[in-house]
């Protein structure tokens, strides 16, 4: 589905300052209907900050926050958003079932759809025989899931989750992210948080790169690559390796027995560095990749600190 | 009205607590057995020489029920701020705070809490009234119009002022374990408990009639004396106007230190820092 340009969601240049520290400083953003967007970085750089500030739990000390719910634009609409928080429990004494449905009753559901949508999801995150169980008497990974569920029970235009993947197996992480997927499919604005950039990239589809309270990088994933990737090459070849070591168009080559692997410099395409290959070189196997999105972050602020 | 939802799941959280069932079953049965064994053995003894102490004092019933409102209320006070402090704990807190305001948490939780206590208070008092008609037989139940109107209101206003303030002590507690000088404010209620002789002697000296006006002595102070002297009408409708003010206010003041004290985990707050959260303005 083409991400629509609808912005259910704009952050405007905010920062939030606890004493001397800078948490969050002059992050801009917006969340569109249909569409994924990751605010990727390490501990500590801010993304809780700023997904709190987007909840009202703190306000920011400058810039601002703006939301297009339910045809209004302005406040925060807490029925019409759902979150996820990275600090986050049930209550232990309840159940299951009755948590969740206490929880979409809160968003506005009244109880009979509460209950119904409350079942589903439980069956659709393997916890359908965990209904009337309390909430201690669930593993770590599997009251994530009853969390997870609470967050989107009442289909929200806009879902928050902070590090929605920590602490979860991986054959759940998959099963949480169709489950994102399917919300973009149904028009949700989904904003996400990670520090593990290389687990989430492939789910996003708008990213803010976030590094000590500053976005360092954004925009979409193809374009962040584009301007900040350049190619890896792997190759698999028989013949002259001579005509490969003469190539000019090739950074880093480094050669080991048939295989070879080297970058090619920004602004040589993959197309043209294929058609133009060398002769007298018999490619056996070749690959040209991308690097994933942490190599590019760490490179820019790298880059950024020199 | 979500504020419903928030005291109904509250309730229903607090009265399914085995140590709350245990309390409000154990309690009266404790006073209804030792009761009903004074009447019955006691009373064959020495029943001829209790007769002539002449008719027990009119304070006696009030006293007794001031004194299982405050039991009642201490306990339930206890109940809810270690409530609030498990909603930090369990990091429940943002995930509902998504859906509803600090207020109306903090409120659900005073309301949902206390309904469950004073079921449980209002047992009790029926054990009470019970063992002490049994006993004393001479007692009059008789009640002035002002009693029976002033009574449940410094009662259940009393007892919410109570949860409030150990609500608001709660939300500033790291875990249930520390608790330190913050504990006395919610003690503060049980002052006049210590000059009872005082108020019974003079019920409508000038310093009794002002701090009646304080209302964390308002309960205390007031249920006394409505039971021993006539008091001006005004002063009852103006103490449990000025109580009931006080509550209000007091479950906001609860509800803006729990927001801000809510993502402190790690620390307890100290009490500047808890009247300070609890009345400073939003931005």
């Amino acid at each position: 589905m083409p991400v629509s340009q609808e912005a259910v969601l704009e952050v405007e240049r905010v920062t939030k300052r606890f004493g001397e520290v800078v948490a969050v400083h002059e992050v801009s953003f917006s969340a569109r209907r249909g569409a994924i967007l990751g605010l990727l970085g390490p501990n500590g750089a801010g993304k809780t900050t700023t997904l709190r500030m987007i909840m009202g739990i703190f306000d920011p000390d400058e810039g601002e926050i703006q939301f297009s719910l339910n045809g209004t634009t302005g406040r925060l609409d807490k029925e019409r958003i759902g979150y996820l928080p990275e600090e986050r429990g049930l209550y232990a004494d309840a159940k299951v079932l009755e948590t969740l449905v206490y929880l979409a009753e809160l968003k506005g559901l009244d109880h009979g759809e509460a209950g119904r949508r409350a079942r589903g999801w439980l069956t659709r995150l393997d916890l359908g025989a965990w209904s009337d169980r309390k909430i201690e008497s669930l593993s770590k990974g599997m009251e994530q899931k009853v969390q997870f569920a609470a967050a989107i029970l009442h289909e929200p235009d806009l879902v928050v989750l902070d590090e929605p993947f920590s602490g979860v197996d991986p054959v759940h992480q998959d099963l949480i992210k169709d489950v994102i997927r399917d919300l973009r499919e149904r028009g949700t604005a989904v904003v996400l948080s990670s520090h593990m950039m290389n687990q989430v990239e492939e789910l996003t589809d708008e990213i803010v790169l976030v590094d000590h309270g500053a976005a360092v990088l954004s925009g979409s994933l193809d374009a962040i690559k584009e301007a900040h990737g350049t190619h890896t090459v792997r190759l698999r070849f028989a013949g002259d390796r001579a005509a490969l070591e003469r190539d000019l168009r090739i950074e880093g080559l480094a050669i080991d027995g048939d295989r070879a692997t080297f970058r090619l410099p920004k602004g040589t395409t993959p197309d043209s560095f294929v058609r133009g290959l060398p002769e007298g070189i018999i490619v056996r196997e070749i690959s040209v990749t991308r690097p994933p999105l942490h190599d590019i972050f760490v490179q820019t602020v790298e880059g950024g600190r020199r | 009205m979500k504020l419903g939802k928030v005291v109904a799941w509250e309730f229903r959280r607090a009265a399914r607590n085995k140590q709350f069932i245990l309390m409000t079953v154990l309690l009266p049965g404790i006073i209804g057995l030792a009761g009903g064994g004074v009447a019955l053995f006691g009373g064959a003894a020495d029943g001829a020489a209790r007769t002539p102490a002449g008719p027990p004092p009119p304070f006696l019933v009030p006293m007794i029920f001031a004194m299982i409102l405050f039991i009642g209320a201490f306990l339930n006070g206890t109940m809810t701020l270690y409530g609030v402090v498990k909603e930090k704990a369990n990091r429940v807190v943002e995930i509902v705070l998504s859906s509803i305001s600090s207020r109306e948490l903090m409120a659900g939780k005073i309301l949902g809490q206390g309904l469950a206590g004073l079921i449980q208070v209002v047992l009790w008092g029926a054990v009470a009234a019970a063992v002490i008609s049994a006993l004393l037989p001479g007692l009059s139940w008789h009640l002035t119009p002002v009693q029976w109107v002033s009574y449940p209101l410094y009662f259940a206003l009393g007892y919410l002022l109570i949860s409030a303030l150990f609500a608001t002590i709660g939300a500033g507690m790291k875990d249930v374990q520390s608790s330190g000088a913050q504990f006395l404010v919610g003690m503060i209620p049980y002052v006049p408990m210590m000059f009872v002789a005082g108020i019974i002697q003079q019920p409508n000296a000038t310093w009794i009639r002002l701090a009646s006006f304080f209302p964390p002595f308002t309960p205390g102070m007031m249920m006394i004396r409505v039971s021993i002297a006539p008091i001006p009408w005004w002063e009852v409708a103006g103490t449990i106007l000025v109580l009931g003010l006080f509550d209000l206010l007091f479950i906001r003041v609860a509800a803006r230190a729990f927001e801000t004290a809510m993502l402190m985990y790690g620390k307890n707050a100290t009490l500047r820092e808890l009247w300070r959260w609890g009345v400073r303005r939003r931005r």
